[in-house]
């Protein structure tokens, strides 16, 4: 046993859901754990509901013309998924639910940086919703822009801008309100012997992305100010026709939200990181370049963004730059995906769902990025770009890649957070049909752009027809998935059998603690004397 | 909104104690406050962006423009906040040395600048509405193209600017308070110090503003 | 209690003469511009003059310089670059429109 697990059994075993009851005690809490669940709760429900939206605009996509709904209906359908999905769903997810969770466990703390300022955030967060829920209530309707709310549209269309974009700037804030707290208390509150390379690389992953919510938010916000003040002071800063220019809207809305999307991946990349050596039963395969690619991923993935703006009429010089440094970003991800590789090769493979779901994000992020490439070069996307190529892309990125990593995260960390074990066999079943079900929609959707079909069209063209259908239909299979699969996870959450508290055997400091955890985590802080995957150390002490 | 910023500031730099006593992490909660000023130059750093394409773009209406504002109230105000950033800064030296009542008084010294500040501001920018040059007026929309953006700049840029000066005021008045409830004092002032730091901000944030907006030649 | 790792505090008079200096610079950015209208090079100097003014605001009022952990010495210098960053490649766009390549 090591000296951790020692102390740890000696201490009563009183759960940090235990500790104090009563809803006052969750929503005014200031312990990291219950924080995280707080988020959890709302990320899945939100979630679902970006998931509905999903499935009835794929339902009035299923035939040419008007099936179920009309124009209107279906640009404020897409608009609202992506803005829920983006904003309240994948950015915050994997930082907020089990960043808080366990990235203070596994540096050795008993809570973050500033307890009052995460409680904040996840105040600000459920405002922030609300706020753009009311948007779909209220004033001329729900927003029909797209996500990405481009002007001059977003200046003119009579629709709920306004309280739309006060919510995105809201939850912006929240963002950044994280990323402060978890680098800090990356830097402050590890346990002694807790060196820089003893951190488990989730810990890496969540601290990059912690840097860039920290210093690409700010740029969304003021956008997102700038199209409000314009809609009600007529400020002119994007406006054509007082001399304010569109494409500096489209420049500042991308200067944050392509880095956002390495908000979005960073986290899960960090979990695969975690989990492939507990399932391999074998250290990770270069460390440092772990680490660092994380970091250079962060860093040049702030350098591309006008690759969302080849076709908007920035000039020819801008379109090759950015090119460029979009090929260039390719090459720290490509680092990761041959060292995860290189860690499962030769290692002893136990074939759990955890492990499953992150061999799938190998695979998918990897078609993700690959299409990437396609369209990073200048001359395919004059054709991909506004079609449906596009958003088979980045659901391949971000739901094959993130969803993935996160419901990778749910499996691995369940009997951890419930003290509950799942049902295994229902688990992978789930799992197969989510993975079918994804390549039958999304890759029908990279054929669909490739063979034109523009995205946010209401209405095509009858050639088209027979690769709509088979999309439509890969979706009732993926959400059949994810029923079956959320399903069983709650079935576990409530009659799962009580599980062990190191069920996977991991190596990193959550494991080594009771399932679930206790307040504070640990009754004496412990000292680190080995690396986070160091399983001959554990299984040789033990 | 405000209330909530306020508390956030005031109680950032309280670390969870591990079942003993209260320990404070001075470092830690200087750092917290540091990234958030970080956070705020990308923030003010967006738009002088945006300052930036648009004066490219227009340069003569940007100078024509520019000469409408006051200089003299422009490089009053420069000097006022760099002397509200001379008296904070001693304020905090001073209760570090537990000279807590020079602390205090300095304390409402920066408070009264910063007021004279944004009254000066406020002068400003009623004379320019006076004028009948607020965005989307019809005397501005009558202009030239570069002097649109010019004054829709300078309007969202020192507005954000003052409301941030504004929110410093309300920060400084609740340290005011605690130091006069013994809450801070010689050992434990960090957060005098965080509010410190964003009053710098505001300062430095100024520092840009002043020349890009009145010293265009 | 309080876990510390700096030094004493200030004295006052750094303070005063930072401030002076502040103040001769503001002066100073003042006359050029009204005064002394160097053209093209205008913006430069000025700019360059507030980045001098900044960093005396940064290094003493804010105890910049005095800071020994690594990260306070990265953080500026960082969010300069990722500034220059966003401005250049903005300005790859902006400055380079009807130029066909």
């Amino acid at each position: 046993m090591t000296s951790t697990e020692a102390t740890e059994s000696v201490r009563p075993r009183i759960s940090f859901y235990e500790d104090r009851r009563g809803i006052l005690s969750w929503i005014l809490t200031l312990d990291h754990k219950r924080i995280g669940l707080l988020y959890l709760i709302f990320v899945v429900a939100f979630f679902f509901s970006g998931v509905v939206l999903g499935f009835f605009m794929r339902l009035e996509m299923v035939a040419p013309g008007g099936t179920i709904m009309g124009p209107q209906t279906y640009n404020a359908l897409f608009t609202l998924h992506g803005i829920i999905m983006i904003f309240l769903v994948v950015i915050p997810a994997i930082p907020t639910t089990f960043g808080n969770f366990f990235l203070p466990i596994q540096i050795g703390a008993r809570d973050v940086a500033f307890p009052r300022i995460n409680l904040l955030s996840w105040w600000l967060y459920v405002s922030g919703a609300i706020i753009v829920f009311f948007s779909v209530l209220t004033g001329g309707g729900p927003p029909d822009t797209g996500w990405t709310f481009y002007a001059p549209y977003s200046l003119r269309t009579t629709v709920n801008v306004p309280l739309a974009v006060f919510g995105v700037f809201i939850l912006g804030m929240s963002s950044i309100l994280t990323g402060i707290n978890l680098v800090t208390t990356t830097h402050r509150l590890r346990a002694p012997g807790m060196t820089w390379k003893r951190l488990p690389l989730f810990v890496w992953g969540i601290y990059s992305t912690s840097w860039v919510q920290i210093l690409a938010t700010p740029v969304i916000g003021i956008t997102m100010v700038l199209i409000f003040l314009d809609r009600f002071f007529g400020v002119g800063i994007f406006d054509p026709t007082k001399g304010g220019d569109p494409i500096l809207y489209q420049h500042m809305f991308w200067i944050y939200s392509h880095p956002a999307t390495y908000i979005m991946i960073l986290p899960a990349m960090g979990i695969v990181s975690d989990v492939v050596p507990v399932f391999a039963r074998k250290k990770i395969f270069g460390y440092m370049a772990i680490a660092l690619s994380g970091m250079a991923i962060a860093a040049m993935g702030s350098l591309v963004w006008g690759h969302h703006m080849f076709v908007s009429g920035q000039s020819d010089f801008a379109d090759i730059v950015f090119s460029l440094l979009t090929f260039l970003v390719a090459v720290p991800s490509a680092i990761k995906v041959f060292n995860w590789v290189a860690t499962l090769h030769k290692g002893s493979i136990v074939i759990e769902p955890p492990l499953l779901f992150c061999l799938s994000f190998i695979f998918l992020f990897s078609i993700g990025g690959l299409t990437g490439l396609i369209q990073g070069a200048l001359a395919p996307n004059m054709h991909l770009h506004d079609t449906y190529w596009i958003p088979g892309h980045f659901h391949y990125i971000i739901f094959g890649g993130m969803g993935f990593g996160l419901f990778a995260a749910f499996h691995y960390w369940f009997p951890k957070m419930f003290g509950r074990m799942y049902n295994r066999k229902i688990a992978i079943r789930a799992w197969t049909i989510i993975l079918i079900g994804f390549n039958i929609f999304y890759f029908s959707m990279l054929l669909l752009g490739w063979e034109g079909m523009p995205r946010r069209y209401y209405d095509y063209l009858p050639q088209f027809r027979t690769l709509h259908l088979t999309a439509t239909f890969g979706s009732w299979i993926l959400i059949a998935g994810l029923i079956i699969m959320f399903g069983n996870l709650f079935h576990g959450l409530f009659k799962g059998e009580k599980s062990k508290d190191n069920p996977w055997n991991g190596a990193t400091l959550e494991w080594q603690i009771s399932s679930p955890p206790p307040t504070e985590n640990f009754w004496k802080i412990p000292v680190i004397r080995h690396g986070p995957y160091d399983f001959k150390e554990l299984e040789n002490n033990g | 909104m405000v209330l909530m910023i306020l508390r956030s500031l005031k109680i950032m730099d309280e670390a969870k104690a591990p079942l003993s006593e209260e320990v404070i992490d001075y470092t830690g909660a200087k750092l917290g406050m540091w990234l958030f000023i970080l956070s705020e130059f990308v923030l003010f750093g967006g738009m002088f962006i945006l300052y930036a394409v648009h004066r490219y773009k227009n340069p003569a209406d940007f100078h024509h423009a520019s000469k409408e504002l006051d200089v003299i109230l422009g490089t009053l105000n420069t000097i006022i906040l760099l002397t509200s950033s001379l008296s904070i800064a001693v304020s905090i030296t001073a209760i570090q040395k537990g000279e807590n009542r020079l602390s205090m008084v300095l304390l409402m010294v920066t408070m009264a600048l910063g007021l004279v500040f944004l009254v000066n501001k406020g002068f400003e920018w009623t004379t320019k509405i006076g004028h009948g040059i607020y965005p989307n007026s019809p005397t501005l929309l009558a202009r030239p193209k570069g002097e649109i953006l010019f004054f829709g700049l300078y309007y969202v840029m020192t507005g954000l600017h003052g409301l941030h000066v504004l929110v410093g005021i309300c920060v400084l008045s609740v340290m005011l308070i605690l130091i006069a409830k013994d809450r801070i004092n010689q050992v434990h002032f960090v957060p005098l110090e965080n509010a410190g730091l964003y009053w710098h901000l505001v300062d430095i944030i100024w520092i840009f503003l002043y020349p890009l907006f009145y010293l265009i030649t | 209690m309080e876990i510390r790792e700096e030094g004493h505090p200030s004295k006052y008079s750094t303070y005063v003469l930072v401030w002076m200096g502040l103040v001769t610079l503001t002066a100073l950015t003042y006359t050029i511009a009204v005064r002394i209208h160097p053209g093209g090079w205008a913006i430069l100097v000025a700019l360059a003059i507030a980045g001098t003014k900044s960093s005396l605001v940064l290094n003493f009022f804010m105890h910049l310089k005095s800071e020994k952990l690594l990260i306070f010495k990265v953080i500026i210098p960082l969010v300069m670059a990722v500034f220059l960053v966003f401005i250049l490649l903005t300005f790859s766009d902006v400055a380079f429109r009807g130029v066909v390549k």
